[in-house]
């Protein structure tokens, strides 16, 4: 068995099934089974994300702490490591532990794309290939093939192709990147790390952007509905909106 | 916090990486699976690359080949997005007289002049009677998928916004188009089938049309639970047409009754290939890899016969099987070519008269005619079997270097 049919086998065709089974019951949506399916997996993968949550939210209340350090030991650089990693530790925080889980999600999110574009099935040669990845149930088999149109959008085409809808998309994709990934990333006491984590924090909205006008329409509703679950549920977890303040022009830093 | 600067930067990078590549597994583009026909000893496909390739049938030298190539891609993206090459061909090439008539996935429709092309004039040459026209809204989505019909002095399109058109023959003028009869899928992907004066759709959307050929105006619908796969056949006053339930429906035309559902309990997969249907027997394919017998008045099955690929398992039949005299030509998607004796002494048993490899998988229509199969192969060959001989020729490029 090749590690594409393993792959399949185990992720992606559970996948795809549920999401098609999910747009027969929802009225032959398939955007609202792409929006509910974003639920299920981010349901799914609550664990994970609350582990990530707490370490970030363990990571913003000790920001005091981490300003003072580097007041204190601004110009020794090698101390000021010493004394933060020191601090972690005391406080039993890993400053990676926001990113395993992240890393540890990256397949299912992988499996969820792929099975989006598969069952959206925009090229005849998709739509055959969709017949050896479907289980023999009657559900399944009834609500092929899908219906790509959801809002006005054709999901199978790029937003590109969709106009001012496809924009508006790939700013909302933008916008909510943006907005989660200021919620959670802990500003750096470190200039260079700063300018780093500000150019981070920049470049992924604005790539997700671009993908948004490159892929079909219905990746892109997953982000977009993946990104504002993401709002969502950070704000209630680390009760508020996490780094994302206003900052005026006329303070100091 | 070096490393988590570096680990940042991996994880985006591995991200970007994985969509854009978008493994294992991903969405497919469009290639085109043109059929084959064989007219005036000139056999004519649509190759891999978007272009209509005449070949000698006696000698088998390539004649003249054009392309059909457009400057604008169908859909942008990444390499993973379904990017279609342009002008892909999915139609078999429908020929009348010196004409030579093809439908192309960016939603235009052809008129070559066999003697036009031979001499590579510029391309539309009006004076040979060549023509080309778009169908379709211009919305992006106006691909031809299906094999087009032809009639007296009209070809019938089926095109991706789900109507279905009528061109005249000499111009490519526009006679009518239909009402959208997919408005759930907007795609029309199943050809449209000529019985008298009517023409018969299936559509994905569950339902079989029959509409006026002289006007497009509706006369007669069906409606079943679920979408039509295949392009419908007629036999008699009954249609024969496979759906994705896994199921082959038999419908008398004019009602709204089923005729007879088969099988009774769902086959393997789809039935995608049309049948074909000869002394009242409907013979269709599956996407399990099964080619049935049925009785074509009562859905009974006579005989079933599982297809395979060169390891022994089941190979899905994608073309719909071919009739010549009294042989019933089926290939599977492994590129097995099984040849069925519907007047010898195993014709009710289900057992080949022979088979034979070509080696590469098979996705288009093949046409068989004076003991002779051509099939185009996935691998952008041609490939002639003589049934008679029982052997192969040397497969024929369609590789624009070729």
């Amino acid at each position: 068995m090749s590690f594409v049919e393993v792959w399949h086998l185990i992720i992606g065709n559970p996948i795809l099934n549920v999401l098609i089974v999910l747009s027969h019951v929802l009225f032959g949506q398939f955007g609202l089974a792409i929006i509910a399916l974003t639920i299920i997996v981010r349901l799914v993968s609550w664990p994970l994300t609350r582990r990530q949550l707490k370490s970030s939210k363990a990571m913003q209340d000790m920001q005091p702490k981490l300003q003072e350090l580097q007041k204190k030991y601004g110009k020794n650089k090698p101390k000021l490591q010493q004394e933060m990693m020191k601090l972690y530790k005391e406080a039993g925080v890993n400053p990676l532990g926001c990113l395993w889980p992240m890393l540890i999600q990256f397949p299912i999110w992988i499996a969820l794309y792929q099975a989006i574009m598969s069952a959206l099935a925009t090229t005849p040669e998709n739509l055959l290939n969709l017949a050896h990845r479907l289980y023999p149930w009657d559900i399944v088999n009834q609500a092929i093939p899908l219906s790509s149109h959801f809002l006005g959008l054709d999901l199978g085409q790029t937003a590109l192709q969709a106009g001012a809808l496809g924009l508006l998309l790939a700013i909302i994709v933008g916008g909510t990147m943006w907005i989660q990934q200021k919620m959670t990333t802990a500003p750096s006491v470190d200039p260079r790390q700063e300018s780093t984590q500000r150019m981070t924090t920049l470049m992924m909205p604005l790539m997700f952007g671009f993908f948004t006008l490159m892929f079909p329409s219905g990746l892109a509703l997953y982000w977009a509905v993946s990104n504002i679950i993401g709002i969502i549920t950070q704000y209630f977890v680390t009760g508020g909106w996490g780094y994302l303040k206003f900052r005026s022009p006329f303070s100091q830093h | 916090m070096k490393n988590t600067k570096i680990i940042v930067l991996v994880v985006i990078s591995l991200f970007t990486l994985l969509l854009v590549s978008c493994a294992p597994g991903s969405a497919q583009s469009a290639g085109g699976w043109s059929g084959v026909t064989v007219h005036n000893n000139i056999i004519y496909v649509g190759s891999r690359d978007g272009r209509v390739v005449a070949i000698n049938a006696s000698t088998e030298n390539l004649e003249w080949s054009y392309s059909l190539a457009s400057a604008t891609a169908l859909t942008g993206g990444l390499s993973c997005s379904p990017t279609a090459v342009s002008a892909a061909i999915y139609t078999t090439p429908m020929a009348d007289g010196d004409l030579i008539y093809i439908g192309t996935y960016d939603g235009r429709v052809f008129a070559l002049n066999t003697s036009a092309r031979g001499k590579n004039l510029n391309f539309p040459r009006k004076a040979y009677g060549e023509w080309v026209v778009f169908v379709g809204t211009g919305a992006g989505n106006d691909a031809i998928v299906a094999d087009m019909a032809m009639k007296g002095d009209f070809i019938f399109v089926s095109c991706s916004d789900g109507r279905v058109y009528s061109l005249e023959k000499t111009f490519g003028d526009l006679i009518w188009r239909s009402e959208v009869l997919d408005e759930k899928h907007k795609k029309l992907w199943t050809s449209p089938v000529i019985h008298g004066d009517t023409l018969y759709v299936s559509t994905f959307d569950a339902h079989i049309y029959a509409l006026s050929a002289e006007t497009g105006e509706p006369e007669w619908s069906f409606k079943s639970e679920a979408g039509f796969a295949s392009s419908p056949v007629i036999y008699g006053d009954t249609i024969f047409v496979g759906s994705f339930d896994r199921h082959l429906y038999a419908v008398k035309i004019g009602s709204d009754v089923l005729e007879w559902r088969f099988p009774e309990k769902p086959a393997g997969n789809w039935f995608w290939a049309s049948p074909v249907v000869d002394e009242g027997i409907v013979y269709t394919g599956c996407l399990d890899g099964k080619l049935y017998a049925i009785e074509a008045d009562t859905g009974k099955e006579i005989w079933s016969y599982q297809t395979e690929d060169q390891n022994g398992r089941p190979s899905p039949i994608v073309s719909s099987p071919v009739l010549m005299d009294n042989l019933l030509i089926v290939v599977n998607e492994s590129g097995t070519v099984y040849v069925f004796d519907l007047a010898g002494e195993l014709a009710n048993e289900g057992v080949p008269w022979w088979t034979a490899s070509i080696g590469a998988s098979v996705r288009s229509p093949f046409c068989a005619q004076e003991g002779l199969v051509y099939i185009r192969g996935e691998d952008n060959q041609l490939y002639i079997v003589d049934i008679d001989n029982r052997q192969m020729s040397q497969p024929i490029p369609l590789t624009a270097e070729s």
